[in-house]
């Protein structure tokens, strides 16, 4: 690989058009373990383009005019490969009374963080009536627990008679028109348009982005799915519930996971199918080193998620996964994937032994921690990324991007440090 | 008392049927409530101890914690009056603008198991709290916790107000959580920062030790 040292006129006299051509080109490459005209960068800004343009967190999320400028803004700034930014809109959070999640304005501070509140929205005893009608109990259980807007659902009667057909329906007019119940309805159908807006909006912006130079991310164009752990975890059990649950009761735990596997997987292939993008985004909360041991993962974690993504590789789907948290002690299992079917993102795991033991299996994204974007010095910087370059970028299949997909506190001086030092040491 | 031996190996080997069994027994058989409370604790450390050498992990420490609590209720009611001497005061939290708990809790509970008096001022706490929860109480270390990005500020705020308020020459202060390392440390100000819950009661033993000497 050779340093150039004439990193301001890379790219030089190219037209946003040819830029963004490029720019596609080269993360493609590298997703398909080719090795492209030079390492490709993502910037995965979270809340630092609010903080860059002067404008508050909140305002970042309810003014997609405000938000657009400051992302391309940004872009031009650090002139990455591709951006990823946004995380998502508050408005049905907002709509729906979502007590699983805070935003900024919503439940916190216009300058806060976007953060999940987990709590256990499922308890321990209700297992069984979750093995025994899953949708039944998301309906009128799940959902009016989660969303204060949706409480009206626990009036429903149980949703089987519905099979009743006409005989059925007659009583579930007559409680569809009672206020509660009605509104509800009516929460979800305003949920639906905030919802609707917001694809508008972000449509719109990764026009404007593409218009600018910058191909849109196609990580997140299809579905987004959980492992089959986190999904009982994240937002039914909650942390501390499903840790208890690996001991007190895990044979309801193991039969909930296989339960809820068929939906995933049907889930995310109707949404590639629909949105005609054949990938799905799988960020992983528990499955990292340190909160199980390997026997448990055997059992509870790991063959489930990989039946999942066989699945979805299986359908001609990419997963592009988030490997939260520090992954050395398990990228074995990793290995048993696929070669060349999935796009890895790193955390916290040691990114030369990924480099070394998956190398070939996947694309591999990470390299950069946030930390030393806040507080290292220049050179450490430097160092850091020509390291990173020549061993885990060698022989391509290896996208530069921070460890985690948020920007914020990170000193804007030394992200252009990194950016022009990728440029130079990533030439291959 | 081979009774004690059976209640740490038990809660050690995470049996809470078992270890809740024989607590049950222990008091049948009128054994002081404050010795059966040891046989915990003890138990807690060698949790502490195979969480150290990665045999056991964030998940086993939860479940620890939730024995240990369970113990500590059915306890209370047979414990001695004002209770043994405590190791030292310790005031913890989750920083302004963080409402990740988990992590806190489990160093609350190994602190607290260990021999700590326990502040625990929960999640999103302003910088103001911190500083009149540690006047208050007189407590000489201060545990300061966060996951995200955003809490390094929120930790920084807390220790400028510490040394304004002038305790800062009085009390220790560690900062742990997710993203926390030793730059976040340095730049927050800190006096050292803890990977592990093992190690924040390992630095609250050794600071309350040279404070005591």
């Amino acid at each position: 690989m050779k340093a150039t040292s004439a990193v301001s006129s890379i790219d030089g006299g190219k037209t946003p058009e040819q830029l963004c051509t490029e720019r596609a080109r080269r993360i493609k490459d590298a997703c398909q373990l080719k090795q492209p005209d030079r390492i490709p960068t993502i910037l995965r800004f979270g809340h630092l383009t609010a903080d860059l343009a002067g404008i508050t967190r909140q305002e970042m999320y309810e003014n997609p005019a405000a938000e657009q400028k400051a992302t391309e803004d940004a872009a031009l700034r650090f002139r990455p490969d591709m951006v990823m930014g946004g995380l998502g809109t508050p408005a049905v959070s907002r709509a729906l009374g979502d007590r699983s999640t805070k935003w900024p304005g919503y439940g916190l501070g216009a300058n806060g963080s976007f953060q999940y509140h987990e709590a256990e929205f499922m308890k321990a005893e209700e297992y069984d009536a979750f093995l025994d009608d899953p949708v039944d109990w998301a309906i009128r259980t799940y959902l009016p627990r989660v969303f204060g807007a949706l409480e009206g659902l626990t009036m429903l009667p149980p949703l089987g008679n519905l099979l009743l057909g006409r005989a059925g329906l007659g009583e579930y007019l007559a409680l569809i028109a009672n206020p509660q119940v009605a509104s509800a309805f009516q929460a979800l159908s305003s949920a639906a348009q905030a919802q609707v807006e917001f694809i508008g909006n972000t449509m719109a912006s990764m026009q404007r982005l593409a218009e600018a130079g910058f191909p849109p991310a196609p990580f997140f164009s299809g579905a987004t799915l959980l492992a089959p752990f986190d999904f009982i975890g994240d937002t039914l059990r909650g942390m501390r519930g499903i840790f208890l649950d690996l001991r007190r009761c895990p044979d309801k735990l193991l039969a909930a996971q296989e339960k809820v596997i068929p939906f995933i997987i049907e889930a995310a292939l109707a949404t590639c199918r629909a949105k005609n993008a054949p990938w799905a985004f799988i960020p992983l909360h528990r499955g990292s080193d340190g909160f199980m041991s390997i026997q448990l993962f055997e059992r509870f974690y790991w063959p489930q998620l990989k039946r999942v993504m066989l699945s979805l590789i299986d359908a001609g789907v990419t997963p592009f996964v988030i490997w939260e948290g520090n992954w050395d002690q398990r990228l074995e299992y990793l290995a048993e994937l696929p070669n060349g079917k999935t796009v890895g993102a790193f955390q916290s795991s040691d990114i030369f032994k990924v480099k070394e033991i998956l190398g070939d299996v996947m694309c591999i994204q990470g390299g950069m921690p946030v930390s030393m974007l806040a507080f290292a010095t220049p050179g450490e910087i430097r160092d850091h990324t020509r390291r990173v370059c020549e061993v885990a970028g060698k022989g391509g299949g290896f996208i530069m991007t921070t460890d985690i997909a948020e920007m914020e506190g990170c000193d804007p001086a030394l992200i252009e440090v990194w950016m022009d030092a990728t440029r130079e040491f990533g030439v291959y | 008392m081979s009774k004690g031996v059976e209640i740490t190996k038990a809660l050690a080997d995470l049996d809470e049927e078992r270890t809740l069994q024989l607590v049950g027994e222990a008091l049948a058989e009128h054994v002081p409530g404050d010795e059966i409370l040891q046989a915990c604790q003890e138990g807690m450390n060698q949790v502490g101890a195979r969480f150290e050498c990665q045999d056991y992990f964030v998940s086993d420490l939860i479940m620890s914690g939730e024995i240990f609590k369970q113990v500590g209720a059915i306890l209370e009611p047979h414990l001695k009056v004002g209770g043994t001497a405590s190791l030292g005061k310790v005031v913890v939290g989750t920083v302004k603008g963080d409402i990740h708990d988990i992590g806190k809790d489990i160093v609350v509970n190994m602190l607290k198991s260990a021999g700590f008096e326990v502040i625990d001022l929960g999640v999103d706490v302003p910088v103001a709290r911190f500083v009149d929860a540690l006047k208050e109480s007189g407590a000489t270390v201060l545990g300061l916790s966060g996951l995200l990005t955003l809490a390094f500020d929120s930790m920084k705020e807390t220790i400028k107000a510490v040394a304004a308020a002038g305790i800062r020459d009085k009390v220790r202060i560690m900062v742990g959580g997710g993203p926390v390392d030793g730059n976040v440390c340095k730049a927050v100000g800190a006096d050292d920062w803890g990977a592990s819950a093992q190690h924040a009661v390992r630095l609250a033993k050794e600071w309350t030790q040279t404070a005591a000497a």
